[in-house]
């Protein structure tokens, strides 16, 4: 997507925001003056309103990524970009952590000695734009979209972990955020519970069109909800292929019974293979 | 299963415990024995509500559908535990829930319909047994009030929950009923006849100098004791108040200055790395060995004994309270950075309650570290306090006064670290809620 | 690349910083010990402690005094005693409780009763009941490691996950390889985390009961750091309250440091990932 058009789009009120542009990015680790490349001339261009799924083994440099987006960690050369806007770059190692790019973590990150209302309100409130009530309201209207009424004043040590995901993509909602950033955050929940969050989750991108940077290693996972998988080769990580899922949205779960899809899962499957291979024997530490 | 089990079997359940017994006999009658194997499913979610099941042996999982708003969905129950109440909702004919026995279950079921319809010849049990399902579907199944609430009512006064009194006195019946408390008190039996038999009936070597049960009992509870120190003088009382307001000066203290220290060594590196060294290099001397420093430091006999006691709960405040703040995964500080919180909000909002834990733990070692240092304070130097008995009556030779001392001292230390914890429980009620519900 | 990684573990920040906090406390220390003479009004409380270069003196002195190394010597013995006595007492008594629940019934009530009494408590009654004085100091010891002993393993072996249990028992386990090969292996590191929290409490303690015991004018004590350092109190020879400080404080590390030693030996599985 051309510069020019970007600028066109944000003109225009309303219109889509959150493209991310990736321009060759190195990432190099020296924690104690031996050199580790986590991240290997990386450049990858996202538009905005996309779903966007990072594939790859465990340990891939996959979270290394995200984390130089969300603003966690620096990076050692290349330039990322939001909306045309520089995050980090040669002269700005490190992005400044914002309400436009929430991060939902890989076991969660609810606070668990806030009520889960008062986790969705905590957004706002840190920021101090709205009144009090307002924020309020807002945090309750949105818990009862997503199917949460009743759970607003338990801890979120009360409810499932199903649960607590749905919470935890209200909370960054809330902040009317460009991009979502998923790493990994249905790893832990059983493949049942996952294909319910899945289609909530895609309920609530077909309501609020953000960018989605979700990273994964479950292919099925990538193909059900992406727009593109970017499949990733391992340490250092690098975009080894991309691969458009050209299954129309909005989708349900009748997809995965598709011919498509299962083409789709044919082609990829044998790419990720080879990946998880190498980074298995490069010995599975978790990065 | 024989009539007389059946009611035994009533009696031990929640809703029925306070049925008068002609009732019983009544309800017990309804009753039909049934017994499943490992893994049959009682009745699935959706079906028909008709009967109500008390477990009378065996184990069975009980999983609230989703939607119902049960904080906690899954319960495990055993003998004496009530499911399948909502035949007696009044808004309900389906099962809320699936059942299905863990191991060979033996049960008994009675018909909602009919029980019902016996409680409508006498209101006022009725009522009770409802309220008392209404506590159990809210308290022990989860279920918010207003679920609950749908129980029946036969008299022209709404159905109340019955009070968390209710549950804690059923609890307590529950507690009766095992063979704890008896154990407990034989222990405590045969603590005491050792005690009572080796010194005073028995004189063995060694053991016949030693202040026996009985004296030190009557010296404790005489208005007139002949060593001067009883629950009727003053002076015991005195002792006591002196202890515990060194205690809780510096207590006080070390919590003051303990967790602000330990939240910023905790949150700043470069505090850390300039001050931990000299508070590790100081730590392994034992509070003790500070007496006499202590007492050249600070002049006089009060001021020392308060800093010995202080410096063991400082340390251990700090230590515990960085260490919480260490132990907060880094995501919840890059979760509120996402959000928008400032440093400061950050750690306010996270720093702070999530310290929280290990700060309540580091309190009670405190608690717990301060009367110990105390101890040894008050009978090093000072004046008054319970240490100060507990050596004085030795080098005065009033040995019963000894053991009084030392019970006291148990008493008075259990008291305030039970307060701690309780201040600690009230103060991070989602972790009480967290860890009743089994620790996920 | 290997004389950066060298310089590094050399010069690293925070041990640079922690060598200069450690000295700039020393200094403000010796400023403030030493301010009536230098600037004629005595600070606070520091101004009554000895400065750390006259006990550094003092100190050097001692090295040569075989009364000083007798206290080491004698304060390791009743530590060892205590200590090793809690052990063999508390370790099976924990497990036996957590195996067998009626006898935890019986015993862990009693035992919850008398755990609030602080050890110190103990000595005057200890010292009527032994008849020498070096059993009563090793047995309020032994009360004050023992208790968190007992707590630890007891804690340690009723959190271990009933799935090992299984597992052993799937593979034909006897009742007796259970207990040897899951109970006592799982509840190991408890045992070492009990052991050391009690190593610490045992210093106390000891210091504690011979101050009081030893100081406390009934005589005839057998010496030891914690005498030492009231008997240099008595004597009026401050210095040497603080070297006897600081020797306990060195004897209390190096005990704990072993024992940290001892356990990462005797359980590998804990050792980094």
């Amino acid at each position: 997507m051309s510069a020019v058009l970007q600028k066109s789009a944000k003109a225009e009120k309303g219109a889509l925001k959150g493209a991310i542009r990736i321009e060759d990015v190195v990432k190099i680790y020296d924690p104690e003056g031996a050199a580790v490349m986590a991240v290997d001339h990386c450049s990858l261009d996202i538009p905005a309103g996309e779903i966007c799924m990072i594939v790859g083994p465990s340990g891939c440099g996959k979270t290394t990524l995200l984390n130089a987006i969300a603003g966690f960690h620096s990076i050692s050369s290349g330039k990322i970009f939001l909306d045309d806007e520089l995050l980090c770059g040669p002269e700005k190692p490190m992005a400044q952590p914002g309400s436009d790019r929430i991060v939902v973590f890989q076991n969660g990150a609810l606070f668990p000695w806030k009520s889960n209302l008062d986790n969705v309100a905590f957004g706002p409130l840190m920021q101090g734009k709205l009144g009090k009530k307002e924020i309020y309201d807002k945090a309750r209207s949105m818990m009862a979209d997503a199917g949460l009424s009743g759970t607003e004043h338990n801890f979120p040590g009360e409810v499932s972990s199903g649960l607590r995901r749905r919470v935890e993509i209200v909370r960054a909602l809330m902040n009317e955020p460009k991009v979502l950033l998923f790493d990994e955050p249905y790893r832990a929940l059983d493949s049942l519970t996952k294909s319910v969050m899945h289609e909530a989750l895609l309920e609530i991108y077909y309501k609020n069109k953000v960018t989605i940077f979700f990273i994964t290693h479950d292919l099925e996972e990538a193909i059900f909800l992406g727009h593109r998988l970017v499949i990733m080769s391992s340490r250092p990580c690098k975009p080894k292929k991309i691969i458009d899922v050209d299954i129309p949205h909005p989708r349900d779960y009748s997809v995965l019974t598709s011919t498509r899809y299962r083409q789709l899962m044919d082609e990829t499957i044998e790419l990720v293979h080879e990946e998880a291979k190498k980074a298995f024997s490069a010995g599975e530490k978790e990065g | 299963m024989d009539q007389n089990q059946t009611v035994a079997l009533l009696k031990r359940s929640m809703p029925f415990q306070t049925v008068p017994s002609d009732m019983l006999d009544a309800i017990a009658k309804l009753a039909r024995y049934e017994s499943y194997a490992r893994g049959d499913v009682i009745y699935h979610q959706g079906d028909f509500a008709d009967d109500v099941y008390i477990v009378s042996s065996g184990t069975v999982q009980h999983t609230l559908g989703i939607g119902f708003q049960a904080t906690h969905p899954e319960k495990i129950l055993h003998s004496g535990d009530v499911f399948g109440w909502a035949a007696v909702l009044d808004n309900q004919r389906s099962r809320l829930a699936k059942t299905v026995c863990m191991e060979r279950t033996e049960l008994i079921r009675i018909n909602g319909e009919e029980l019902i319809n016996l409680f409508r010849a006498s209101p006022e049990t009725g009522d009770i047994v409802m309220s008392r399902f209404a506590t159990m579907i809210n308290k022990e199944y989860t279920m918010p009030e207003e679920v609950a609430g749908h129980v029946p009512h036969f008299t022209q006064v709404p159905v109340t929950m019955a009070t968390g009194l209710t549950l804690t006195m059923f609890r307590l019946s529950q507690w009766l009923k095992s063979p704890k408390p008896y154990l407990m008190f034989t222990g405590f039996g045969i603590l005491l006849a050792t005690w009572y038999f080796t010194v005073e009936v028995w004189k063995l070597p060694r053991f016949v100098d030693m202040p026996g049960l009985t004296v030190v009992m009557k010296e404790w509870f005489s208005k007139d004791p002949v060593y001067g120190l009883s629950i009727y003088t003053p002076e015991y009382y005195q002792h006591i108040w002196v202890s515990v307001r060194r205690i809780l000066i510096a207590f006080f203290l070390a919590t003051v200055l303990g967790v602000p220290l330990g939240l910023f060594l905790g949150w700043s590196k470069t505090f850390r790395e300039y001050v931990f060294p000299v508070f590790e290099t100081l730590r392994p001397i034992p509070i003790l060995a500070w007496v006499p420093l202590a007492i050249l430091m600070f002049q006089g006999s009060e001021t020392p004994v308060i800093y010995l006691t202080f410096l063991a709960s400082f340390y251990a405040t700090a230590l515990n309270t960085m260490l919480g703040v260490e132990t907060i995964d880094e995501s919840y500080s890059r979760a509120a950075a996402c959000l928008g919180a400032s440093k400061w909000q950050t750690f306010k909002e996270v720093i702070v309650p999530g310290a929280m834990p290990f700060m309540f733990t580091g309190l009670q070692i405190s608690i717990g570290v301060a009367w110990f240092s105390l101890v040894a304070g008050e009978m090093v130097s000072g004046e008054f306090g319970l240490g100060y008995v507990i050596n004085t009556s030795y080098t005065m030779v009033r040995y019963p006064t000894i053991v009084i001392g030392m019970i006291t001292l148990g008493i008075v230390g259990y008291t305030s670290s039970a307060l701690v914890r309780m201040a600690g429980d009230y103060m991070m009620q989602w972790r009480v809620r967290e860890l009743a519900l089994g620790g996920r | 690349m290997n004389a950066k990684r060298l310089r590094k573990a050399l010069f690293n920040r925070s041990k640079l910083r922690a060598v200069i906090a450690i000295f700039v406390f020393l200094v403000l220390w010796e400023i403030g010990s030493r301010s009536k003479e230098w600037f004629g009004f005595a600070v606070p409380w520091i101004g009554h402690v000895p400065a750390p270069t006259a006990v550094v003196v003092a100190w050097y002195g001692l090295l040569g005094d075989p009364g000083y190394w007798q206290s080491w010597y004698m304060s390791t013995l009743r530590v060892l005693a205590g200590f090793f006595a809690a052990m063999v007492v508390g370790i099976p008594l924990g497990l036996f409780m957590a195996v067998n629940r009626t006898f935890n019934g019986l015993v862990f009530p009693s035992f919850e009763i008398l755990r609030p009494i602080p050890p110190l408590a103990w000595v005057p009654a200890s010292i009527i009941f032994w008849p020498s004085q070096e059993l009563s100091i090793a047995f309020v010891t032994f009360l004050g490691a023992f208790f968190t002993i007992v707590i630890n393993v007891l804690g340690g072996a009723k959190s271990i996950d009933p799935r090992y249990f299984q597992s052993a028992q799937s593979m034909g386990s006897s009742q007796w390889d259970v207990f040897r090969r899951v109970v006592l292996p799982a509840t190991l590191p408890s045992i070492v985390v009990g052991s050391a929290v009690g190593m610490g409490i045992t210093w106390e303690v000891v210091v504690a009961a011979e101050m009081i015991s030893g100081g406390g004018g009934s005589g005839g004590s057998g010496g030891g750091l914690g005498f030492f350092i009231w008997n240099s109190y008595v004597g009026g020879s401050y210095e040497q309250i603080v070297v006897g400080m600081i020797s306990i404080g060195i004897a209390g590390f190096i005990s704990s440091e072993l024992l940290r030693k001892l356990g990462s030996y005797l359980t590998p599985w804990l050792r980094k990932r």
